[in-house]
């Protein structure tokens, strides 16, 4: 990152200048920087103004964020595809007016309706094109649903006559939500789909980051955002494609776009400028600066509030050397990290946002709430973490959450060196590992004589005695050992209200018999059993019940299995929410449904004469057997939430079979093509709620 | 969790039982092994902790190598060409399947078997797990009886994809509706499309260079020993128990003559057009139990001097075979010898790496064998060392021809440092079978080559459709080292003219 040269004097100029705005009644609304507004706007500061000068994007051209990842404007390719024009040419008029909060600074103020014109038609040039066609069937429904447990509430806000969280009442919305624009307006429901499917492919710099959607899941969170709420995608407004420009027009645009600098902030054709613009001399007139109410023509103007003026001002006059810690705020915050994490005190959810955050019940706020960033990159091996901001799968260690990391694939390894640059301490008492104690770290971890780990953590595919709380089995692959060893001895000091209890209060054992009862070795022979011993911690019961029980916490589990009742080509599917299902995959029906506990998997998983097996509940319900013929089964899809939709052909007809459960009900959505809906039958004994669509029905199987 | 410290003393204390003879020409990485001791057949086993790798089915996906166990799972091998076994990553694919035991790679989708069903697998998301499990081929009877396993699909030639499934035995077994012990390809529109019958336990496939499909069936009824065939369509491979389904409507051909039983197998196989020997018989005991996967070596020298020759899994005796098979009067024929041995589990599944080292997956599911350990994930690499073993052993008009690897010192070849049996086995519905009917032969007129690396010689009595057992003594290589293993077993089905 180049660094520029401050001469604060020089700035005394635009301070007097400032001076006089002060006292001019302001009353349009001001960029929205969420980091400056939850921290700084009260008092107009250095930091504050930091944080804008680069989430305004005046490092883009002046230089000198110190950002780990720096902001820049979306990509505007493939724009004609995706956004209406008309909406483009009154964006560029007046940001402000399309998007609240908008932090593109109006470039066309001296521009003619015609120039504008122009620029937009060379915009319309950029990208490859896109050929966006109305593919799958939303459902608002569930998009509403997706979109305020997911996370995106964390930073945008809540949608008006959301009624929820469960039982919660009115919704919240905090003065912090980033607004969108008027969607309706802007885009379309296949051009909203495309853009959430992956936002990074025209958000590069990770500010709207990526939420790990499947095809359904970013479809039904469009549909959702525009309120579209009939099934079928061709139903919804289309696109209207941009009319064919006129070359001298396209021309003409394009030299504008060169000659207002668009390229400092949006990645397009052309060649960025060389030198960054000095901010050495002083602004020459009152007016006319891009800090002023009114910049002349191709200067940008900002509508900034006097707080934010004197606050970027602040940070320009200022000539300290940075305090410690003020840098990782100042990347925090852009970010808005600190919309779901707290670090060092500073963020987290506030007030607002918190009731959006679900889990586990039994963990209690640190089975819904994300973890604590404090010290993450001490904490964490910048591997794992390197995989955690890049969204891996594998890496997610708290299934219990519903609440989604966002992926910042492309900035992952920045991120992940920058926490370990911050916060790696380098002084720490390290552990080691004595080989003859790591069979007490073995009975340490157990429940015989240890301390009982395995009571509350699961242990690989080993459930815990207790609450299922984060699997402790690999902790040497995420964990840094001298972290471990100081969690251990006080995990309060980096949880306040974990429900991790201090197992060696003032560094006393509670196990003095073991190893002289010394805390450090006792430490390290846990860690040493983890890292290399052979076995599972003492304590857990040689046929404890329901060892091998599937429990669906967060995503349904699928399995196969042969099935009293429905058959040898039996597919169980477990819902998170106590109601199951079981499909028979040689008839192409469902078969059974029950609720309670799902399923025991020891004799399918490791029993070599594969008996059949029952549901593990009594509270089970048959579906009447048909008259018809049985279509052929031909398989099953999963949505992103895991929910499956099983694929049928029968006579010449598709039929899909989606299954999914909600507030105590298993939902079931038949769609086909062509011809008549097809004749299913129903679980005997259940309440039946039926609703039809043109080529799609859905049941709602529900108990009184 | 890291185990090695104490897996690799477990490990030297299971190679007391199993000594690995291959020296110093086969190297051996461990990528991952069960963490407790085998007591597969015991009704409570249960796995250890960490992954239960119980192969039972792999394939590369460009630098990753997917594998299925027999618990239901795929998984993701990432660097399993490292020897940091740090950064060795096994990341799950797939779960919830049936006992899958077959896994093949179509373009960037997986096919596995389970019991009902070959299945699709598809990432479209590509988040790294499947979201898509789509039936690829179905249409066969599955009772719920546990032995009617469904093995495939394999690729031949002709791009057949072969799917074979197990006769049941037990509780529950039904044989009589739909190709149990048959052999079949996936049809246009996903049917099983039966080909050939009379399988029993065919737990193994794997196509030759030039194409052709072979199969390995496992010793018990009917079936007396391990026998490696030729798979293709129209032929029987002598198991009764799978004639039910030649009844069925779509039955492809009908069988001109039921051999009789109780008679020599020689005198079987003749008695009708459609019974097909095995290309090789592996002896009971001398050659393992209990054949399993088939892995056809072509990696231009890259595993050693054996290019063009099949390697054969062994469960029982958790160890590798290998085979030589020539075509005589139009027909698969052939030796087998043993390999490599000493693996901490039942070697069920084999597979090339892109850099010529092989995968050896081993599960002692349901069986038991003699490594102690439930399950394993092995590499092995040739050395460059290239062992002195008998690389070939072709039959001539009046005898044999061997090819040794190395130059052998002509010195140590006599009369007496080759001698020769030949036995065959009784065609019945017994649970294995004796060897019957053996005669020693004499051996004459040895010639060594030039070069020291071929010995030719006559024997008497040449007798078709016969395994010719030759047990060597004292050969050594012109520089004085042994023969890594000192026995062969041709399968003399047809005498060249």
């Amino acid at each position: 990152m180049s660094v520029p040269i401050f001469r604060a004097q020089s700035w005394a100029f635009a301070f007097l200048f400032i001076g006089v705005l002060l006292s001019r009644d302001i009353s349009h609304a001001s960029p929205h920087v969420v980091g400056y507004e939850r921290f700084h706007v009260d008092s107009p500061n250095a930091a504050g103004g930091a944080i804008l000068f680069s989430e305004l994007g005046c490092a883009n051209c002046h230089g000198g964020s110190d950002v780990a990842v720096p902001r820049s404007g979306p990509s505007l390719n493939d724009i004609s595809d995706r956004v209406s024009r008309d909406w483009v040419v009154e964006f560029l008029k007046d940001p402000e007016s399309r998007r609240k909060g908008s932090t593109m600074p109006n470039l066309a103020h001296g521009l003619s309706d015609e120039e504008v014109e122009s620029v937009t038609n060379y915009l319309g040039t950029l990208g490859k094109g896109l050929k966006l066609r109305p593919g799958r069937h939303a459902n608002a429904e569930n998009g509403s649903a997706l979109y305020h447990e997911k996370g995106c509430v964390a930073c945008h806000a809540p949608t008006a006559d959301y009624r929820g969280p469960a039982g919660s009442g009115e919704s919240l919305t905090s003065p912090l939500a980033i607004s969108h624009p008027d969607l309706k307006k802007k885009t379309t429901l296949t051009a909203l789909d495309y853009f959430l499917s992956n936002p990074a492919r025209y958000r590069t710099d990770g500010r709207m980051p990526h939420i790990a959607l499947d095809k359904q899941e970013s479809l039904d969170i469009a549909a959702h955002l525009l309120d579209f709420q009939a099934s079928d995608p061709r139903e919804a407004d289309a696109h209207k494609a941009w009319p064919k420009a006129g070359e001298p027009s396209v021309q003409k645009g394009k030299s504008l776009v060169a000659k207002l600098n668009c390229i400092a902030c949006h990645a397009i054709p052309g060649k960025k400028a060389d030198t960054l613009i000095s901010l050495s001399a002083p602004p020459e007139k009152d007016a006319g600066h891009c800090l002023s109410a009114s910049p002349t023509a191709g200067i940008p103007s900002y509508k900034l509030t006097e707080a934010q003026r004197s606050a970027l001002v602040a940070f320009l006059k200022d000539d300290q050397p940075k305090e410690p810690g003020s840098r990782e705020d100042l990347s925090l915050a852009a970010m808005n990290c600190y919309a779901c994490h707290d670090r060092n005190g500073i963020g987290g959810p506030t007030i607002n946002t918190n009731p959006f955050f679900h889990g586990l019940e039994s963990l209690g706020d640190s089975g819904r709430l994300p973890p604590p960033l404090t010290g993450i990159g001490d904490k964490l091996q910048t591997e794992w973490l390197e995989g955690v901001l890049t969204g891996k799968p594998k890496n997610r260690v708290r299934p219990y959450m519903k609440t989604s990391m966002p992926a910042y694939a492309k900035h992952a390894k920045v991120l992940a060196d920058w926490f370990v640059k911050e916060d790696l301490k380098t002084d720490s008492p390290p552990i080691t590992i004595r080989p003859d104690d790591i069979e007490v770290g073995k009975k340490l971890l157990g429940i015989q004589g240890g301390v009982n780990c395995i009571t509350c953590h699961n242990w690989g595919e080993q459930k815990s005695l207790g609450i299922p709380a984060l699997d402790i089995s690999s902790l040497d692959q995420r964990l840094r050992p001298h972290w471990f060893r100081e969690y251990l001895l006080n995990p309060a000091s980096y949880r306040p209200g974990t429900l991790m209890p201090p197992l060696w209060p003032q560094g006393k054992s509670m196990v003095p018999d073991v190893l002289d009862g010394n805390a450090e070795r006792q430490i390290a022979a846990i860690w040493g059993f983890i890292k290399e011993g052979e076995g599972k911690p003492e304590g857990f019961p040689d046929h404890m019940p329901g060892q091998f029980e599937l429990t669906p916490i967060v995503r349904p589990i699928i399995q196969r299995t042969f099935l009293e009742k429905t058959g040898t080509k039996a597919i169980l599917v477990g819902f998170p929410g106590e109601i199951h299902l079981a499909y028979d995959g040689s008839k192409g029906r469902p078969a059974l449904v029950w609720r309670g506990k799902f399923f025991d998997a020891y004799n399918t998983w490791f029993v070599r004469s594969a008996p059949f097996e029952n549901p593990l509940s009594d509270d089970v319900y048959e579906f009447e057997a048909s008259s018809e013929e049985s279509g052929r089964f031909r398989g099953y899809k999963t949505d992103g939430k895991g929910n499956p939709t099983f694929l049928i052909s029968k006579e010449g007809q598709d039929i899909e079979d989606s299954f999914r459960v909600a507030e105590k009900t298993l939902i079931r959505t038949l769609t086909w093509k062509p011809g008549e809906a097809p004749t299913v039958t129903h679980p005997k004994g259940v309440s039946i709620e039926e609703k039809k669509d043109q080529a799609s029905v859905t049941f709602t199987y529900s108990w009184k | 969790m890291r185990k090695i410290i104490y897996i690799t003393s477990a490990l030297l204390f299971s190679y007391v039982f199993a000594e690995d003879k291959s020296g110093s020409s086969y190297s051996r990485f461990e990528l991952i092994t069960a963490s407790e001791t085998s007591h597969s057949r015991s009704a409570e086993w249960k796995p250890g902790d960490g992954i239960t790798l119980e192969v039972s089915g792999m394939a590369w996906m460009d630098d990753k190598l997917a594998v299925c166990t027999r618990k239901g799972d795929v998984w993701m091998v990432e660097n399993p060409l490292s020897d940091d076994r740090d950064k060795i990553k096994f990341n799950r694919f797939a779960s919830g399947l049936h006992e899958p035991l077959g896994l093949h790679r179509d373009g960037k989708d997986i096919l596995v078997s389970q019991r009902s069903e070959i299945t699709r697998l598809q990432d479209n998301d590509g988040d790294g797990l499947a979201d898509a499990f789509l039936t690829e081929c179905d249409g066969w009877n599955v009772s719920g009886n546990y032995h009617a396993y469904a093995y495939g699909p394999e690729k031949d030639g002709q791009g057949n994809l072969w799917v074979t499934l197990n006769l049941g035995m037990g509780d529950l077994a039904n044989n009589k509706i739909g190709w149990r012990g048959w052999g079949g390809v996936i049809g246009k529109d996903g049917e099983f499309v039966p080909k050939s019958l009379g399988m029993r336990s065919p737990s193994g496939m794997g196509a030759n260079r030039d194409g052709d499909m072979f199969y390995s069936d496992q010793q018990g009824t009917w079936i007396p020993a391990t026998p490696i065939y030729h798979l293709r369509p129209g032929v029987f491979f002598g198991n009764q128990e799978s004639l039910p389904s030649l009844e069925l409507a779509d039955a492809p051909f009908k069988m001109s003559k039921i051999p009789e039983p109780n008679q020599p197998y020689p005198d079987a196989v003749k008695s009708s057009p459609e019974f097909t020997a095995p290309a090789v018989w592996l002896p009971y005991n001398k050659m393992g139990r209990s054949a399993t996967d088939i892995q056809v070596i072509d990696e231009n020298g890259k595993f050693g001097p054996f290019d063009g020759q099949m390697l054969i899994g062994e469960f029982t005796n958790s160890s590798v075979n290998r085979v030589f098979l020539e075509k005589v009067n139009g027909e698969y024929q052939g030796a087998c010898f043993p390999f490599l041995d000493g693996f901490p589990a039942a070697v069920v599944r084999l597979s090339f790496s892109p850099d010529g080292s092989l995968m050896v997956g081993m599960t002692n599911r349901g069986w038991s064998s003699l490594g102690n350990r439930s399950y394993g994930l092995e590499r092995v690499s040739f050395t460059g060392d290239t062992p002195l073993e008998i690389q070939e052993m072709r039959a001539k008009p009046d005898g044999f021809e061997l090819v040794f690897t190395k130059a052998i010192d002509a010195k140590t070849i006599s009369e007496s440092a080759l001698s020769l049996s030949s036995y065959t086995y009784e065609y019945s519905s017994k649970y294995g079978g004796e060897e019957m009917d053996t005669k020693k032969h004499k051996v004459s007129k040895i010639s060594v080559s030039d070069d020291g690396l071929k010995v030719q010689f006559q024997v008497d009595n040449l007798r078709e459709l016969h395994v010719f057992e030759l047990q060597t003594t004292g050969i050594k290589s012109a520089d004085g080292v042994p023969l890594e293993h000192s026995n062969a077993y041709y399968t003399l089905n047809r005498i060249p003219k």
